[in-house]
């Protein structure tokens, strides 16, 4: 009893020991690669954001209207997104070099996976942010737009028009992801057939009359207006 | 320089003429019922005061679908004894064309100046096909200041319904003389004369594809001149009749393009208008004398109506146009409880010119939606200036409005201050701002 005993107790301590032999230095190398890439995220963040001034690129931003669209304060800095992006480049790095070290197919598939998401994952943030910025520049225009013609709900317009445009961003960020692919092109396409068809039995049953008398009061201040000049006076 | 907008059949015509004095142009679009006493007017006008010049009228057409270019070609003045010439007259040449590119007055005059540049003009008149007060007077006010004072550009100055140039009046006058020390009353009236050496430096500009091309082009004309030291007058000319409009009626896009080249100019010349430090007089050619002018009907409630539903709709753009204590007293006038009669003040108004000219230079990209919502303050302010002159005589007006002229020669130092914006003042200005709206919403809150 007191041998078997014994020998479980040997064969436990012969696994861990032998566990610890394998794991504990491919965990230690790979917490001093963390604890390095940490390092070196600081430092680079550090070093970026005191050397790289990036007033052009800020210029860029702030007249472009990007930075009031990622930081409505109007904060952002070109300097900031460089330093935080080495930050978290240098982290995702140290990250993947700590897991290759231990050399298993676990290990090994993330690696892989994250390696080849990365490039899509920017790509698709590109998309997303271009796509914003477009939906809220039109909605800006049509809002604008919709006040100075005097069309009733202009705000309604203008959030429409970006939700729209930012619906599209979505389905082409998806679709680079490979994410949910049929789903959010099945959505878009029911949502523009939605709307076309709304606003067909808007105009054509619900707001007949309201568009008639829309139309005929334009006329009728058309009327009213003598023919003038295309050089009107200032 | 080259004659981009000359057709071949102008070409052709130019050469035949060979050479003129002066060369008259009249834009036209759909002016048949008008520009047949504007031509008369000038024909009579040049054969009376200039008969030994040669003249040649021009008209620009836009593609005018009724007989506006007829009218020109078939225009007679059948009784010329009437006009007490001691010499007969010559007849000056008339040329009709329709001019090419960017559908607008300024294209139409980049014709015009071509022509006038072939044809070795020593004087460029333009004048409006739609005038109804136009007399053969007028060619001898604008023409003579050129051609025996040696001036560059003559403006006119005549008394206008003081409904009339709500433009004119409300921004680009006081802001014309604020920023290039010169009082120049109608800059944007119309009717002009323009030397040859002016008219060539005119065509010399790359700048003719923008709101030039349009509305712009007045102003842009008065600018130039104004800023690049050409001698500018004005002349007399009595009244302005044509056919005036509502201010509150379709107007956003001439709105957008006057304000958007006075904007743009006052980027290119910004070192020129930094510089001045006074204003001074522009000479006044001709007798001046009252006359009656057309009443012009003006709906203030519709434009009320229109700033007030800016204010609720258009508020994310005019943050972004407006500094904080601007836009809480936009917000506070629209928003509040309407105060008995609607007065939208002088200093708010300034504010509020300054403050979109420096966003518009701020955000390049941005300048479109910042010239059109300018649309419904702008109405706010001549709904409120509609209302305060309604009791006034014209010497009252212009008292006025030379009340406001002062106020944004008072107010130039806060342009002044905030043209020039470094890197990091932006979003002290937006904490700021919210910081101020905030406040005022919950003082509105409060209070109700």
């Amino acid at each position: 009893m007191t041998e078997t005993l014994r020998q479980v107790l040997e064969g436990v301590i012969e696994r861990l020991q032998h566990q610890v032999a394998t794991f504990l230095p491919p965990l230690l190398a790979g917490l001093i690669i963390v604890l390095t890439a940490y390092v070196l995220a600081l430092v680079s963040r550090w070093v970026i954001l005191r050397i790289f001034k990036g007033l052009t690129i800020d210029k860029f931003l702030r007249q472009s209207g990007l930075a009031f669209m990622i930081d409505p304060s109007g904060r952002l800095r070109a300097a900031r997104v460089a330093a935080e992006g080495a930050y978290w480049l240098f982290l995702l790095g140290g990250g993947l070099t700590a897991l290759s070290i231990f050399d298993t197919d676990l290990t090994t598939q993330m690696v892989q996976g994250l390696v080849f998401l990365l490039p899509k994952l920017v790509l698709s943030g590109a998309i997303l942010l271009a796509g914003t910025w477009l939906a809220q520049y039109f909605g800006r225009s049509a809002l604008v737009w919709a006040v100075n013609e005097g069309i009733p709900g202009p705000r309604r317009l203008a959030t429409l028009v970006r939700v729209l445009l930012i619906f599209v961003a979505v389905v082409v960020a998806a679709d680079q992801l490979n994410f949910a692919r049929s789903v959010f092109l099945a959505a878009f396409i029911m949502i523009c057939g939605g709307l076309i068809l709304a606003v067909s039995l808007a105009v054509g049953i619900g707001a007949s009359q309201g568009v008639g008398r829309f139309l005929a009061e334009k006329q009728d201040r058309a009327r009213e207006e003598r023919p003038s000049s295309l050089w009107s006076h200032l | 320089m080259s004659l981009q907008a000359l057709s071949p059949e102008a070409v052709k015509a130019a050469e035949f003429i060979r050479r003129a004095d002066i060369v008259v142009g009249i834009p036209s679009y759909n002016n048949a019922r008008t520009i047949g006493h504007v031509v008369r007017a000038v024909y009579a006008g040049l054969a009376k005061f200039f008969p030994q010049l040669t003249a040649v009228i021009v008209n620009s057409d836009g593609g005018s679908t009724d007989r506006t270019r007829d009218e020109v070609l078939s225009a007679r003045v059948d009784d010329q004894h009437l006009l007490l010439m001691s010499t007969p007259a010559i007849a000056a040449h008339r040329l009709s064309f329709p001019y090419h590119g960017i559908p607008g007055k300024g294209s139409a005059f980049r014709l015009i100046f071509e022509i006038a540049a072939k044809l070795e003009a020593k004087v460029c008149v333009v004048v409006d096909a739609d005038l109804r007060s136009i007399a053969p007077e007028w060619m001898d006010h604008l023409v003579r200041p050129v051609l025996f004072a040696h001036y560059d550009l003559v403006t006119p100055y005549y008394h206008r319904h003081k409904y009339d140039g709500t433009i004119t009046n409300n921004i680009v006058y006081p802001l014309t003389r604020c920023l290039y020390g010169q009082i120049v009353r109608q800059p944007i009236g119309g009717e002009f004369a323009i030397s040859s050496r002016l008219f060539r430096r005119y065509l010399a500009r790359n700048d003719w594809a923008t709101d030039v091309a349009r509305f712009g082009i007045d102003i842009w004309m008065t600018t130039v001149a104004l800023a690049e030291g050409f001698h500018v007058c004005q002349s007399f000319l009595g009244a302005k009749l044509h056919d005036p409009k509502d201010p509150g009626s379709d107007l956003s896009e001439m709105l957008k393009q006057v304000v958007g080249s006075v904007f743009a100019l006052m980027i290119e010349y910004e070192a020129v208008w930094k510089a001045t430090r006074s204003t001074k007089p522009t000479e006044i050619f001709g007798f001046q004398f009252d006359v009656g002018v057309d009443p012009v009907n003006v709906r203030s409630d519709r434009m009320i109506r229109a700033f007030r539903q800016g204010c609720i709709d258009l508020a994310e753009i005019w943050r972004m146009a407006l500094r904080a204590e601007t836009f809480a007293g936009v917000r506070k006038l629209g928003l509040d409880p309407p105060p008995a009669p609607f007065h939208f003040p002088d200093e708010l108004w300034v504010n509020v010119i300054f403050d979109f000219a420096c966003t518009y230079k701020r955000h390049p990209l941005e300048r479109g939606h910042i010239l059109s919502a300018l649309t419904p303050l702008y109405l706010g302010r001549v709904a409120s200036t509609v209302i305060e002159m309604e009791p006034f005589s014209s010497a009252e007006v212009e008292e006025r409005i030379e009340r406001l002229c002062l106020e944004f020669e008072r107010l130039r130092p806060v342009l002044l201050a905030n043209w020039d914006f470094g890197p990091d003042a932006p979003a002290r200005q937006t904490n700021a701002r919210d910081r101020e709206v905030v406040r005022h919403d919950r003082d509105v809150k409060a209070s109700a």
